[in-house]
Order: C-alpha cells, then sequence, then structure tokens
C-alpha cells in the first residue's frame, strides 16, 4: 500500500493550472460553508455560530444559565425584560479537496484529470487567500496522495506543484478512499470530490461515510463529451483502461441510445442520492470553461461568493 | 422457375445458416478500443440481450448481406431452373436407342464442321433431361438394339445415371424396342415399388396384374428407326419404307410387341434424335463359289440410296484390303433418290466374280461418305475349297448309292465306304487323329456301336451305344406330323410327304433336339454332347421313300453345311451384327480368344473359357467388320468370320416424325423437348455481387 503523503511520479507534462488573471478574480471569492463549524483555531472567517467576536448578530431572550455578562442592560432599562446580546464567531474553515486519479480521469480533451486539477486548483486557491485550513487528497483505489494542512497564500505553490504532479494511474474505489478520509479526518468543514465516479464499486458506501463527518460535502462529477456521445462504430471490443475488463460490442443506435440512457440514469441516481442526504451534487462537463464553472456555477449553488 | 434440389438446398440452409450466424458470432475481428470505463456499456448490452437475443443482429447491414448472399448460394445449391414445357414424372424409363442408325453423323450445333453420332445426342439428351428431373424422381436406363439390357435399374442417384447413359456402348445391330418396353414393363410394374427389388427380382407373373397401370413414364431417345414399330407417316419414304408402312393399317397394334408391354407402362415421350437423311449403303451381300469352276467366286452385292437427292458413286471390291486390278473390281454405280422419282432406281444389284482359290477375306466398299459409315463396307471370310471327308459304314450297296451320289455333288471329295464288322475292327489310327475323328461326318447305317471317336455321326436306323439311348418299341403305320423346320439341319427340307415304313421307338436323353416327331414317338433327333454330333434317324433308310425324294439330297446338304462346315455357299460366314455366332470348336481347345471390330479405338480382345463345347455360341457380334478367333488347341487354329449392318431399316437413317407404339402415336414434337434453362450461375454471379458489395460496405465502416 503506498504512502498515501507521496506523490506518483508525474506522466504528463506540467501545465500551468491557473493563469494570474483567474488567480486574480478567484481573489475576490470566498467558500462558503453551510453548516457551523468548531474550528479549533480560530480564523478568520464569520462564522453563523454566535460567538465571541466583537462584531454584533442578534439579540435573544435571556434563559436560565445564559451568561450573564452578555446581557444587554440599555435593553433592560428600557423594556425592563432581560435580552442576551449575541455576537458572531469567527473560526477558520477546514477545505478538503479530494481529486480523483484514477486512469479513468485521463480521458477526454482536455482530460478530465486535467480539468479537475484546475478547479482542485481554483478552489484551493481561494481557501488558501481566505486563511482557510486547505487540504488536498489525491485518490483512486485508496488515498494515494495528501497535502493537507495548508493555511495561507503562501503556500498557493506547493498546492499547485501538488497538483500538477499527481500522476494520473490506478483502478477507482472511490468508497476505500472516503472511508480512509473520513477515518483521518475528524473536522467538520466543506469537503470538494472530484471524480467522474465511473466506479463499478460504487458511490453509496463512500458517501456515507463522508455523511458521518458533519461535512459540507461538494460532489463534482466530471464528464467528457466523448464519454456522454461515444463516437463509435463497428464492432468493437471495448477494454476499461482501469481494470482491463472486456465488452464487446457491436455499436448500433440503439445500443448508444440505451448507453446513454444508463449514463443519464447513472447520474440521476447519484443526483439523487446527494439530494436526499443534503449533498450538493453538479454535473460538471469538460466542455465548460473552468471560469464559468468557479464564477458561475458554483456561485449559483452557493459554493463561494 | 421450379428447383430440381431443393432438399439439397434445405438440409444445406437448415446446417449452414445457424453456421452463418455461430460464424458472425465468432468470426468478429473486433477493433480493440479503451475506454473510461466498460460499466455503461455492460449494462447497456445486458439491457439489450434481456430485451432482445438477437437485438445484436438488428440492423446489421452486413449480417444482412451475408445473408442474402447465404441465400443466393442456397438458391444455387437448389438448382433453379427456367420453366420448360413438361415436368418429368416421379418415376422415368429412359430408353436410349444405341442401333446401328443411331451412329449416324450429325452436325453439333450450328458449327457443320464438327460431327457428333447421334448416339452422342441422345445421351446428352438423356444427360440432360435427368439433370433436369426433380429431386424426388427416379429413373432407370435401358439400352437397346437388337436386344435390349438394362443400364441402371430405378434410382434417383443422378450421378449413377449420368454415368450409365454415358457408358452406353454403339452397336451395328438391328434397333428392337420389344424387349426394352417388356423390361420397362417389368420393371415398372405397380408391385415392383423400388429400384431394390426391381433388381432382386422381376415379378414372377408380369401379366397377372397388367391391368393395373403403372405410374412410369418413359422416355424414348431414338430417330425411330426401329425395326419392330410402325411409322404411320414417313417423311423420307423410301423403297423400303414404302414396303413397310404402304400397307393400311387397320388396327393400330405394332407387330412384335405384346399389348401388356405397352399398357403396363404409362406416358410415352418420344425425344427424337438427329436430322440427317443422305445415306447410301449396302443392304445385301452374298458370295457364293460357282457350281461349275469352284475357285471362281460371285460376289452379289445390293447397294440403296436412302438420301433426297440422285448419288452416283464407285463399288469397290478388295481382296485381303487390296483392291483387284482386273476390270470390273471397281464400278460406278448411279441410284436415284429415295422414292424412285428420278430415272435411276434407288436400289441396284451389283455383281462381282474373281478368281479366288485360297481363304481370303472379301470386302465391298462403297465409296462414298455419308452420314452412317457402318453400311458402306461389307466383308466375308472366304474358305478355301476343302475336301469334305466322309466315311459311310453299311454293308448294303443300296444305301451305299444313295448317299454317295448326292455327296459327291455337294464336293464332298473323299468318300469312304467300310463294312460294319471293319470298322469295329481297324485300328484307331485310320479312324481318328488328334483326338477327332478323320471324316466330317460318318453315316451308319443300321449299325449300333460305341466305336464313337470325337466327331459328327447320322445314324440310319442305328444308334449310337450312349447312356440313355436305346430302342423301347416298334411304330408302325403311322404318320409324321411335327417336323423343327427351323433347325438348320431341317431347313428347306420338306418332311409332310415323307413316307416312312416302320420305325423304332426311341428313349433319348433330355437334351436331344426332336427334329421330325410322330404322334407318339421321335423319329429324327439331334443330339450335341461335348465334341460329339449326332444325328439319329429311327427309321431304316430303306423302310421310307426318303432317299428318292428331293428333300433327301437338301438333307444331305444341310448335314454337310451343319456338321461338317462346308458347302457351296460362303454366306455361312456372313453374319449381321447381333447374329449369335455358333463357332466350332477343334478339339483339345480349352480357351478361345476373340478379337472383336471396335472402329472408335481399334480392335477388342476377349478371352472366352470354352467349358468342353463342341460348339461356341458368341453373341459379341454387335459392331460390324471382322472378328478373328485363336483356339488354344494342339494345332492353334484360327479362323474368323465377317459382322455387317445389310439392314434396310437401319440403313434408312432419316429420322421418324412419328411412330407407332401399339396403341399409340408418338409424334416427336421437337418444341415439346426440355429446353430449360439452368439459372444456378445466376445466382452464384448473385451471390458473388453481394459478397463484393458487402465488402465495399465494410471498407466503408458505415455508422450503423
Amino acid at each position: 500500500m503506498p504512502d498515501p503523503t507521496t506523490v506518483s511520479v508525474p506522466h504528463e507534462p506540467t501545465e500551468v493550472l491557473l493563469d494570474s488573471d483567474f488567480m486574480r478574480r478567484l481573489e475576490q471569492l470566498e467558500i462558503r460553508a453551510r453548516r457551523i463549524h468548531t474550528a479549533r483555531q480560530a480564523g478568520e472567517r464569520r462564522s453563523r455560530r454566535k460567538g465571541e467576536s466583537a462584531e454584533f448578530a442578534d439579540y435573544r431572550e435571556y434563559s436560565v444559565g445564559d451568561d450573564i455578562r452578555h446581557i444587554d442592560w440599555n435593553v433592560y432599562a428600557r423594556l425592563e425584560r432581560l435580552f442576551l446580546k449575541l455576537f458572531l464567531e469567527a473560526e477558520e474553515l477546514h477545505v478538503s479537496i479530494l481529486l480523483d486519479v484514477s486512469a479513468s480521469m485521463a480521458f477526454g480533451s482536455p482530460s478530465k484529470a486535467l480539468y479537475a486539477k484546475r478547479i482542485a486548483a481554483a478552489l484551493a486557491y481561494i481557501g488558501l487567500c481566505r486563511q482557510d485550513r486547505v487540504g488536498l487528497y489525491a485518490f483512486h483505489h485508496q488515498l494515494v496522495g495528501r497535502l493537507s494542512g495548508l493555511r495561507g497564500r503562501h503556500h498557493t505553490m506547493r498546492a499547485m506543484q501538488f497538483l500538477q504532479q499527481a500522476s494520473i494511474d490506478g483502478e477507482s474505489h472511490f468508497s476505500n478512499a472516503a472511508r480512509q478520509f473520513a477515518l483521518s479526518h475528524t473536522q467538520g468543514g466543506v469537503i470538494l470530490i472530484l471524480s467522474d465516479f465511473l466506479d463499478k464499486h460504487g458511490y453509496e458506501v463512500g458517501l456515507r461515510h463522508l455523511l458521518g463527518r458533519r461535512l459540507d460535502i461538494y460532489l463534482l462529477q466530471i464528464l467528457a463529451p466523448e464519454e456522454r456521445t461515444p463516437n463509435l462504430t463497428g464492432d468493437l471490443k471495448l477494454v476499461d483502461c482501469e481494470d482491463g475488463g472486456v465488452a464487446e460490442v457491436t455499436i448500433s443506435r440503439p445500443l448508444v441510445e440505451r448507453y446513454r440512457s444508463n449514463l443519464k440514469a447513472h447520474c440521476d441516481g447519484l443526483s439523487a442520492f446527494c439530494a436526499r442526504r443534503g449533498i450538493h451534487y453538479l454535473f460538471t462537463p469538460t466542455d465548460q470553461t473552468v471560469e464559468s464553472i468557479l464564477l458561475t456555477t458554483l456561485r449559483q449553488r452557493g459554493l463561494v461568493r | 422457375m421450379t428447383f430440381l434440389s431443393w432438399p439439397t438446398a434445405i438440409l444445406a440452409g437448415t446446417i449452414a445458416f445457424p453456421l452463418l450466424l455461430l460464424l458472425y458470432f465468432l468470426k468478429l475481428r473486433r477493433q480493440e478500443r479503451r475506454v473510461s470505463s466498460t460499466l455503461l456499456w455492460r449494462k447497456a448490452i445486458e439491457d439489450l440481450q434481456v430485451n432482445s437475443p438477437f437485438q445484436r443482429l438488428r440492423r446489421s447491414l452486413l449480417l444482412l448481406l451475408q445473408c442474402l448472399v447465404f441465400i443466393a448460394l442456397l438458391t444455387a445449391i437448389a438448382n433453379p431452373m427456367a420453366r420448360f414445357t413438361r415436368m418429368p414424372g416421379r418415376r422415368v424409363v429412359i430408353l436410349i436407342d444405341h442401333s446401328a442408325s443411331m451412329n449416324a453423323l450429325e452436325p453439333t450445333g450450328k458449327s457443320s464442321t464438327s460431327m457428333t453420332t447421334r448416339l452422342e445426342q441422345a445421351k446428352q439428351a438423356a444427360v440432360m433431361f435427368v439433370n433436369q428431373m426433380p429431386a424426388d424422381s427416379q429413373a432407370m436406363v435401358i439400352g437397346f438394339a437388337d436386344r435390349a439390357s438394362v443400364e441402371c435399374s430405378f434410382t434417383d442417384d443422378k450421378r449413377l445415371l449420368r454415368e450409365r447413359i454415358e457408358s452406353i456402348p454403339p452397336t451395328d445391330a438391328v434397333a428392337r424396342i420389344s424387349e426394352a418396353l417388356e423390361l420397362a414393363g417389368a420393371y415398372g410394374h405397380p408391385d415392383v415399388i423400388d429400384s431394390q427389388r426391381a433388381t432382386a427380382a422381376l415379378p414372377a407373373d408380369a401379366d397377372a396384374p397388367a391391368n393395373r397401370p403403372s405410374n412410369v413414364e418413359v422416355e424414348l431417345f431414338s430417330d425411330g428407326r426401329i425395326s419392330d414399330l410402325g411409322s404411320p407417316t414417313d417423311s423420307h419414304a423410301g423403297p423400303s419404307s414404302r414396303d413397310e408402312s404402304s400397307s393400311p393399317r387397320t388396327r393400330n397394334v405394332t407387330p412384335g410387341i405384346t399389348p401388356g408391354a405397352i399398357e403396363r407402362l404409362g406416358r410415352f415421350q418420344y425425344v427424337r434424335i438427329g436430322q440427317a437423311v443422305d445415306n447410301a449403303g449396302i443392304v445385301g451381300f452374298d458370295v457364293r463359289r460357282d457350281l461349275e469352276r469352284p475357285g471362281y467366286l460371285n460376289v452379289f452385292v445390293e447397294v440403296e440410296n436412302f438420301g433426297p437427292d440422285s448419288i452416283r458413286s464407285d463399288v469397290t471390291l478388295l481382296v485381303d484390303d487390296k483392291p483387284l486390278i482386273h476390270r470390273g473390281a471397281v464400278q460406278e454405280i448411279s441410284l436415284g433418290a429415295a422414292g424412285g422419282t428420278g430415272d435411276a432406281p434407288a436400289g441396284r444389284t451389283v455383281m462381282f466374280e474373281l478368281e479366288q482359290e485360297s481363304g481370303s477375306v472379301i470386302l465391298v466398299r462403297w465409296e462414298r461418305t455419308d452420314a452412317l459409315a457402318a453400311d458402306n463396307e461389307v466383308q466375308a471370310v472366304l474358305l478355301p475349297p476343302r475336301s469334305i471327308r466322309a466315311l459311310i459304314v453299311t454293308d448294303r450297296a443300296p444305301v451305299d448309292v444313295f448317299l454317295r451320289k448326292p455327296m459327291a455333288e455337294l464336293f464332298v471329295q473323299d468318300i469312304t465306304r467300310m463294312h460294319p464288322k471293319d470298322y469295329e475292327t481297324v485300328p484307331e489310327s485310320r479312324l481318328a487323329e488328334n483326338g477327332r475323328s478323320l471324316y466330317d461326318v460318318i453315316f451308319m447305317d443300321g449299325h449300333d456301336t460305341n466305336r464313337l471317336p470325337p466327331g459328327n455321326y447320322v445314324f440310319f436306323g442305328g444308334l449310337p451305344i450312349l447312356e440313355g439311348i436305346s430302342r423301347i418299341g416298334d411304330v408302325v403305320g403311322k404318320s409324321l406330323v411335327y417336323g423343327r423346320e427351323s433347325h438348320p439341319l431341317l431347313r428347306s427340307v420338306s418332311y409332310e410327304s415323307l413316307f416312312v415304313g416302320r420305325w423304332k421307338k426311341l428313349a433319348l436323353p433330355s437334351s436331344t433336339v426332336s427334329l421330325v416327331e410322330s404322334e407318339d414317338s421321335v423319329v429324327m433327333a439331334f443330339l450335341a454332347e461335348p465334341r460329339h454330333k449326332y444325328v439319329i434317324l429311327a427309321f431304316d433308310l430303306l423302310d421310307s421313300d426318303f432317299p428318292v425324294r428331293p428333300a433327301f439330297p437338301i438333307f444331305l446338304q444341310n448335314i454337310v453345311e451343319y456338321l461338317a462346315g462346308g458347302g457351296a455357299s460362303e454366306t455361312g460366314q456372313i453374319y449381321q451384327a447381333g447374329e449369335t455366332v455358333l463357332l466350332n470348336v477343334p478339339a483339345g481347345a480349352q480357351r478361345a480368344t476373340i478379337e472383336a471390330p471396335r472402329p472408335e479405338s481399334g480392335r477388342r480382345t476377349e478371352t472366352l473359357d470354352l467349358l468342353e463345347r463342341a460348339i461356341l455360341p458368341y453373341a459379341g457380334t454387335q459392331r460390324a467388320g471382322l472378328y478373328r478367333m485363336r483356339f488354344d488347341d494342339a494345332l492353334r487354329t484360327s479362323s474368323a468370320f465377317a459382322v455387317n449392318l445389310m439392314d434396310r431399316r437401319e440403313s434408312q437413317i432419316a429420322p421418324q416424325q412419328e411412330i407407332l407404339l401399339g396403341s399409340q402415336r408418338l409424334i416427336a414434337d421437337d418444341d415439346a423437348r426440355p429446353t430449360a434453362q439452368s439459372l444456378w450461375p445466376y445466382a452464384v454471379g448473385l451471390a458473388l455481387a453481394l459478397v463484393l458489395l458487402e465488402w465495399w460496405v465494410y471498407s466503408r465502416r458505415v455508422q450503423v
């Protein structure tokens, strides 16, 4: 079993994942967490949890046991009723990015892996700029690379190098990797999973592991146009690039239609599974630009603002 | 259109079509393509296979084309034929005439240079007929000339039928169909259902259930020149046909054919073979020694023209294949057209005279090339005038006189008289040499003896002392009621007016041939045993008026000719094709080697086992020409005889448009002849075109 902290030798030439112009635009964004997270260390982030910061948030009626230091006496003088003065709590956000680096991600033009790396790089950069605790995890049949605990913009280069050097190989086993991640990651926070989810072992078990960790889960399913509309003809022996499995097919219109309906059912099933469990699912075709994903789609879905 | 071999095609399709589908699944050399995951593809395949097991076959253009190729090939196997005028029946008897007239040469197709015989054309037509037969039809093949032979009994094996048809040999014999019809009727009898039983045994009583009609169809491939058939009309009537057909037929009965033979058969179809009419040939031939001058020969030849035009040609006489140089050896003959419409008669007799002491082969040739070559030559084997020796064993002078005088006229040069007592006592060397009698014929007058060296004996009142021969009583005052006139010994002998006062009633072996009989006893008998021949007259010559009757010298001549093989006429050595020849076997011979002529491929030699026979019947005289025999006796005796066509019916080669078969009038309708066109080449061509199309489609890799 490879060391999860090591990064495999890259098999693709190093590419610039983010250009400076896009990075400047990303600096204006921040990652939003919908849940209230308890961070061990105070951060720059205003938590929705009411707490100890100086920033006023709201009032609420006093009840027995409340800290009497937070009673707003001026209001008591006016209304003769006890109200507590609530303040927003400042906390840091854990942003974990799980990047699928299995062999199937090498498909597409540009490859799904490069596409996923760019999104991961952009989100990591947003997190680092906002002093979030950013963790990058590469997985195929298990976690095969980990770069966690990054905070601050000065870690940007490390994050970029990690992503660039993550080699695309191996058989995908998301459940295994998610279980591994859930065991090692006890904090809450936001987790983004970038994968094609074409996993023969299924995704349900893995997502259930993550749900148990009170994480704000964002799931980006990345598919290439060739996968959505296969351009195949004739009598073919389809070889699975991950496990070498073979499917002998004679391409016909009914077969292609059946494939597309199966793909739609697969995506719909994933979406429905996520919707029922409060997981944010986002279908991400690679023919959509990374900029539009980040600046438009993810904004609309509330992951960034 | 019909399919001749559809069961074969169905069988092939049943076996091969699933194989094609199987191969279609197995044969694909699928192109390998790497994909991100086969997860969804497998599911899609499973879904489709669950919905439809043959989903992968659906809308596969390549498979569709392959199926079309396959169907085209199956169609070719089924042997499709364009529609022809009639379908053959389920059981067909194919009669093929291979008589002499079927050797007439006919131009092949449109080319006038290449020629083929009618027999070959008949075989081709018969083979074509067999090819066009439906697969469930059975056929048998009978070849007939002067006799019929079953070449192949009922079978549906077309290959065997074709082989047997092709193997029918040409002959120069006269065509007679009656035996073939009897055979066809017997084999096609309703009781004889399948060919196996038909070959095993003919129905024992074929006539009894003859009223039941047969489902057999008869296909007759012939030129219609069949001697035992009638010809109601004759488009090229020659003199002979005029003789044969001019008599008004009051009843539609063909002589020589039993009505049952026709009625036992079903529908007849006459396929006329041949077109040629131009032929002239020798229809009569005889060679005789001059009675006054035994060294001189008279050769009579009758030539006749059967063609529509007057002709002129030479008739040449050859001796031992060398033309004679004296005057009259070549004679130019003009013959008028058949039918006698011209000035010259259509037939003429030509006579040659030549001096010929020694034995030789006389050949007369009609020097004209026409359609039938077999009747342009006749030949005869001429034996040297040999001295015939006779022994008269008698003690009565009148008998000696009665016998000696006529025999002296019959060129019996050496006539010896011996007393019976002397006969019994003389040394063996005076009677026999090399195990054979010194005399060609021995007359025993009232003398019983067991001293019988191999030879020919005539007993007048006496008996050979042999087992089974004895006297059992006297017969007095009875008349003679029967005589076997067909026997060579009684030829032209008038026995009815013969008076015999008394004779002995004889007990004779069962193999004895009775020549003359009274009401209850044999008066004259002939007994042939290995190396012995006996003519036994049960009466004393002087108890009858036989010696003074004109029949007596004729009888003696028959004896000399038949027993001793001699005489003035040489025609005994001239035979017609197909005739059975009786050959005298020399003493001590065990085997005979006979060289028979075969115009197509030289001579054919066959060896016969003689089995101690004194006379060898030889029936292999199917071809005209010279037959040579060699015996393996001590003297290595060799002899020869000639076989000639000499038949007007066969020489008149103009094919008959219409023949009368029993009560059926068969018209050769050329349009009704099968003219089916085999379509399998087109089916194969279509299959090839589809293969090319499939290859083009495959190469294009059309998205489907």
